[in-house]
């Protein structure tokens, strides 16, 4: 089982100088936090605020590519959330065939924010999530922590 | 300035081969200096100033550093290995206000395409998938000014860090 989830923001954690995405599905009920590095931060908050920079991003790269090949990203899964590890699959169409190919999840929802594609979360990635006690740790942040990526 | 007059088509383009020979810390700013040795048997290094995400992605690939989940450029490197797309070299082609330009030559069963690039991307890129790394002949004639203005514009950061290694 999958569920869609989408993005409900990008916020800075203070506590482990870190940013996390949010991740919501459709009826709220369901939120999914994944913790990622700056850069990677940087990679998703430009394709959320529609930012063109003067040169591409990385991101923007990787989507140039697929593009050239005319290969599409059909959807991308979270499919686990470990303690340093996190995994991600993002599903391609390429001249008829699909492919999948791992990568990390800060990777796969840059390039699927900048190619309009679903975002998914398995199942037991959201059972490990505690609802309760992200909204207790989301409540603790300070309006401040909100919003501090341009810094 | 270009010559407005000057046409160039990128066929006619001389290309100078280069190998990455070391990724130098700028500790004072959040840049790092991604150092290209001439291969064609002249002496010349060709400095490139990155972001310090853009130069440790280098470095990682330079030192052939495993990381436990695929890096960015480790996702392009393996969209191409799935796709059957080859890097078939990345060229260092263009230089506008101390900004580098790169283009990436692909290929896949016949069909070439290139894409525009920032040169960290680019040489990224190239590390992973061992393709060549040129930069074209007219942006080491170009260069100097160019190599001048970023240098000016690091200069006194530099002078900083330099006073404060030799005081230490």
């Amino acid at each position: 089982m999958i569920t869609q989830m989408h993005m409900k923001g990008l916020m800075f954690d203070p506590y482990n100088n870190a940013y996390i995405v949010v991740l919501r599905d459709e009826e709220g009920t369901e939120m999914l936090p994944i913790w990622v590095g700056k850069t990677e931060a940087g990679a998703i908050s430009m394709a959320l605020e529609n930012v063109a920079p003067p040169r591409p991003m990385t991101h923007d790269l990787m989507k140039s590519i697929l593009d050239a090949y005319d290969a599409k990203v059909i959807s991308v899964v979270i499919t686990d959330l470990n303690e340093n590890t996190y995994y991600a699959k993002i599903h391609l169409t390429y001249e008829d065939s699909e492919y999948t190919v791992d990568a990390r999840p800060s990777d796969a929802i840059a390039l699927a924010l900048r190619s309009n594609a679903p975002v998914f979360a398995r199942e037991s990635v959201l059972n490990k999530q505690s609802s309760e006690e992200l909204e207790q740790w989301l409540e603790n942040l300070k309006p401040e922590d909100f919003g501090k990526l341009d810094s | 300035m270009d010559d407005p007059g000057q046409t160039k088509s990128p066929k006619d383009q001389v290309l100078v081969e280069y190998k990455v020979d070391r990724v130098l810390d700028e500790t004072s700013t959040d840049t790092k200096i991604v150092v290209l040795a001439r291969q064609d048997g002249q002496t010349d290094s060709f400095p490139i100033w990155v972001g310090a995400a853009e130069g440790h992605a280098i470095k990682l690939a330079l030192d052939t550093t495993v990381t436990p989940r695929p890096m960015s450029h480790d996702l392009i490197k393996s969209f191409a290995d799935h796709l059957g797309v080859t890097v078939k070299r990345v060229v260092i082609s263009d230089v506008k206000n101390s900004t580098y330009y790169a283009t990436i030559y692909l290929e896949n069963n016949g069909v070439e395409r290139t894409v525009d690039a920032r040169p960290s991307d680019a040489i990224s890129l190239a590390l992973r998938t061992h393709g060549p790394i040129y930069i074209t002949q007219d942006v080491l004639t170009r260069r100097n000014t160019a190599n001048l203005d970023s240098w000016l514009a690091k200069l006194d950061s530099k002078n900083i860090n330099q006073q404060e290694v030799r005081e230490s």
